[in-house]
């Protein structure tokens, strides 16, 4: 893993933040000539004060027209050799900001945009997002015996972006770094909007020891449930990580507690899921998508 | 010097924004600004503007981008419009980057204008400037920009123009060469300005000059410090424009016609232009009432207006706005400024104009005639709706 | 009108402590307040809460600066935070703290109780969440506020086999505090720890088996904080910024890496 540090010690997110370790490795990737930008999230409020770059915030919904305001600013000025960053996480991304991602995106502006995500809303305590996958419990999606967590499937917010025919689209895991930073390290260089879709594991919101971080995030996947992927030239789609067999879901969502209430059936229905996407997935491994 | 040109008030506004050489622009189309998006692409598509223009998918991004194009040190502009404006409110509040917004009155219950879509920005920290004319609106553009960069200021500009009244109104305009402009208005220096060469402490010791505090009460008083002091700016600004161009507009009011006076009235925007003629005849007749056109909304000019109180018995507050549930936006202002005054004159309130409703030299003369008798005895009601 | 401050970390229940004691305070049909300092509460991270009992019409809406007692849920924190800032000088400190009252060091008077509140969270709870045992501490120590009433808190808040363990814990340190006066010193000495330091985040520290360690760096990859240097290819923890998470211990692939309590003897 090389690549100056630039994230400093002294943050104040929680034991074991998956966000944190993300930021490590991808600023590591960036380097220093970088700007980076926030809306209100946890890496605003814990993180953003160790990542010593040029940066600035906006409102929730603000995000992709603050960076498109941000690299056309720095082209009217005549500089062309700085990486504009959206570190944002998937409120900021999926929901309240997808409206300002849609656009940033169509027009194609030269940005990269880090969904850092997280799978609910956890710098306000852990209201479900539409990041948030289905049966999870969160503060707003309570399971009992008439409700069962979140009620509907979390939104597929890489093809939503890929598309939009853009530079890149790539999904990543803080377990695979080699993979992460790699992705970034190749589509940094490409002119155009860039976007990365990370998985963050919260040990806070989804109930797990802090100790695990990783160890759930590589469980996701091995099993499946977090592919990765990257869509290049605007449509074509390559798995980054093809195990021969996945390993049952049961045991990356065994160490969640947001996903304690499952009954066999729902977990069941979890791996079929998961089973055919992967299917799915497969199929079109070194194939072009449609536009 | 300059050429004259018959052109509608949006056109003037983008060629404020061509001659105040804005490097980014961004804007939605709300009606009734949305042909000032459309001239601007045109004057960028024929070379006669090197910008980039960013092609939004909404006002809350038009806002938000030209924030990001200011605070990466790149002159900015955009242009909005009533329910535009109010989509923008949350990343206007507190916004403290100097970006110039042309905002074409327009009220939420029509399409027609009024003052409540600015007057609803009213505590979100910008400067507001209220325009006449369409001259007035091109000068002020170019004003708005030396007024918002300069460094004891260093806040946001909204340059308000009434809906169709102005923007769709053609009247000839005299447009100032580029190079007198330049020579008013030189290249924008960012505070927040990035760049790949300079060092993170140098770029965090350039921004603190400005904007510091940030999740603080310091935060509001150093904005309400800054806002304050564009009062001086302001009327500077207006002087030095009115040597290098020959107009002037008072900075943060102008008294027309006010010479020995009883009363006067108070109007904003396109109704001073309607009350000067009937002032005019009003004086003519014999009548002693003048008119205050106040132009700069925020700051507001609470000193001045005390020191006019010792003028004039009686003010006549005609407000294109009302604040439900509490009056006239600016009737309320005034008066609570004039509240520690001794001999205190009258202040009348009169409502007037709201979703288009015509206002014509008429109503400004009845206005005028019940604020003269105002400064003589009592009247009633102190607030109507004309 | 009694006002109490409570200190403890992000996931140990002060909050909910607070909210414990002021129900149970309502529940003998006092007039009470629980309030949590405003702001986001991050795990491990130092957390304030405070408690108001008295009358209703004497409940002012501000913070308390100057409690009648205090509460520790944690026995770290009294070295990285000034607990006694504000405090009466009658009041009463209540500290989760393996040793004796007459061992605490401070700087006046106070008088001290004492309870092994983590010991006997791990004990009744299985895990190091000491809330509801500081509460039977504070009962004991204060008298403030009858047992049966902090019971039935309890009871309210969870219901079942989780409503049963936290009474048992609330017993065991009723049956556990010791109140007594602390060893009075001319300076107290705390942890000189540098700007920015997460020491007092943690409950245990991770220790490198430099023997087993092999240099793979994957702790390093892993590490949230970046705490870990890479000295001479052995892995070497900065305690200054450590939080204690425990990735590094989980990751490692030859188990070089062992969690330890952390000891408030500081050994």
């Amino acid at each position: 893993m090389v690549g100056e540090e630039i994230v400093t010690s002294g943050s104040t997110s929680c034991q074991g933040c998956g966000h944190a370790i993300l930021a490590r490795l991808a600023f590591k990737a960036f380097g220093r000539k970088t700007i980076f930008t926030l809306v209100p999230g946890c890496i605003w409020i814990t993180l953003s004060r160790n990542i010593p770059l040029f940066s600035t915030g906006t409102v929730f919904e603000g995000g992709g027209a603050l960076v498109s305001g941000i690299t056309n600013g720095l082209a009217a000025r005549g500089i062309e050799d700085m990486n504009v960053v959206a570190f944002y996480g998937d409120g900021g991304t999926a929901d309240i900001g997808l409206q300002g991602l849609s656009g940033a995106a169509e027009r194609n502006e030269n940005v990269f945009w880090i969904c850092a995500d997280n799978q609910a809303y956890m710098n306000t305590g852990g209201q479900r997002s539409g990041a948030t996958p289905k049966y999870a419990q969160t503060t707003t999606t309570p399971a009992s015996y008439i409700r069962r967590g979140k009620r509907t499937k979390r939104k597929n917010l890489p093809f939503i972006v890929a598309a939009h025919d853009v530079a890149y689209v790539g999904t990543a895991s803080i377990a695979y770094p080699s993979d992460l930073v790699g992705k970034i390290e190749y589509a940094k260089g490409l002119k155009g909007f860039k976007f990365l879709h990370v998985q963050s594991p919260c040990p806070t919101g989804w109930g797990f020891s802090p100790s695990d971080t990783i160890k759930v995030a590589r469980l996701t996947v091995q099993s499946g449930i977090w592919p990765l992927f990257e869509i290049t030239e605007g449509n074509d789609f390559r798995l980054t990580y093809k195990p021969r067999e996945l390993k049952p879901v049961g045991e990356a969502l065994g160490l969640q507690r947001r996903f304690r209430h499952l009954t066999d059936g729902e977990s069941q229905e979890i791996q079929s899921r998961v089973n055919g996407q992967w299917k799915q997935l497969l199929e079109i491994d070194g194939k072009r998508l449609p536009y | 010097m300059g050429h004259k040109e018959l052109m509608v008030g949006n056109k003037a506004v983008a060629y404020g924004a061509v001659l105040s050489r804005v490097q980014v622009t961004s804007a939605y189309p709300i009606t009734p600004q949305t042909t000032i998006v459309e001239y601007l692409a045109d004057f960028i598509a024929s070379g006669r503007l090197d910008a980039k223009f960013i092609e939004v998918e909404s006002e809350m991004s038009a806002q938000v981008s030209v924030q990001g194009a200011s605070w990466a040190g790149a002159r900015a502009f955009t242009a909005t419009s009533g329910p535009g404006l109010l989509y923008m409110h949350h990343p206007m509040m507190g916004c403290r980057l100097p970006i110039v917004m042309a905002v074409v009155h327009r009220s939420n219950k029509s399409m027609q204008p009024d003052h409540t879509d600015l007057m609803a920005q009213r505590d979100t920290g910008w400067i507001h400037l209220y325009c006449e004319n369409t001259q007035e609106v091109l000068d002020t553009m170019i004003m708005s920009y030396r007024i918002a960069e300069n460094d004891r200021v260093y806040l946001p500009v909204a340059l308000g123009l009434d809906g169709y009244i102005l923007s769709y109104t053609a009247e000839p305009v005299e447009i100032p060469d580029q190079d007198l402009v330049d020579s008013f208005l030189p290249p924008f220096k960012g505070r927040s300005a990035p760049h790949p060469d300079m060092t993170i402490e140098e770029w965090r010791a350039n921004m603190s000059r400005g904007a510091g505090g940030y999740g603080t009460q310091k935060a509001w008083i150093d904005h309400h410090e800054n806002m304050m002091a564009a009062k001086e700016v302001i009327v500077e600004v207006d002087e030095e424009f009115g040597k290098v161009f020959g107009r002037s507009y008072g900075g943060l009011y102008e008294e027309y016609n006010c010479e020995g006076a009883e009363a006067v009235i108070v109007a904003m925007g396109t109704i001073a232009s309607t009350a000067r003629p009937t002032i005019d005849d009003l004086r003519e007749e014999g009548k002693d009432v003048g008119l205050v056109k106040l132009k700069t909304f925020r700051p507001f000019p609470h000193d001045e207006f005390r020191e006019m109180a010792k003028r004039y018995n009686a003010f006549g507050v005609i407000d294109r706005n009302i604040s439900i549930g509490s009056g006239g936006v600016v009737f309320n202002e005034l008066r609570s400024a004039l509240y520690n005054v001794d001999d205190k004159p009258s202040v009348l309130g009169f409502h007037t104009g709201l979703s288009g409703e015509e206002v014509t030299p008429g109503m400004v003369r009845r206005i005028a005639e019940k604020t003269l008798e105002a400064a003589r005895g009592p009247v009633e009601p102190l607030v109507e709706w004309v | 009108m009694i006002e109490i401050r409570l200190h403890g970390r992000g996931g140990q229940g002060a909050v909910t402590a607070s909210r414990l004691l002021a129900t149970a305070a309502f529940l003998e049909d006092k007039h009470s307040q629980s309030i949590p300092m405003y702001g986001t509460e991050r795990r491990g991270a130092p957390v304030t809460a405070f408690v108001r009992i008295g009358e209703k019409d004497k409940m002012v809406r501000s913070l308390i600066h100057e409690p009648d007692y205090v509460v520790v849920l944690d026995s770290l924190l009294r070295k990285t935070v000034n607990i006694t800032e504000g405090l009466k000088d009658d009041g009463m400190l209540i500290l989760n703290s393996s040793v004796p009252p007459e061992e605490i060091e401070l700087l006046k008077p106070y008088k001290v109780a004492t309870v092994d509140a983590t010991g006997i969270a791990l004990e009744t709870l299985g895990r190091p969440i000491t809330n509801t045992a500081i509460l039977g501490a504070f009962v004991k120590a204060t008298g403030e506020i009858g047992l049966e009433s902090v019971i039935e808190a309890v009871k309210q808040q969870w219901k079942g086999t989780l409503g049963e363990i936290n009474v048992k814990a609330v017993e065991a340190a009723y049956e556990a505090t010791e109140v007594g006066d602390p060893k009075i010193v001319a300076e107290v000495v705390g942890e000189k720890a540098p700007a920015g330091s997460r020491a007092d985040w943690r409950t245990f520290r991770p220790v490198v088996d430099l023997e087993k360690c092999t240099g793979c760096r994957l702790c390093w990859v892993y590490c949230p904080e970046h705490c870990i240097e890479m000295v001479d290819d052995k892995s070497v923890i900065d305690y200054a910024y450590c939080k204690g998470c425990g990735i590094c211990v989980e990751e490692c692939p030859v188990g070089a890496i062992e969690m330890k309590s952390e000891s408030e003897r500081g050994e």
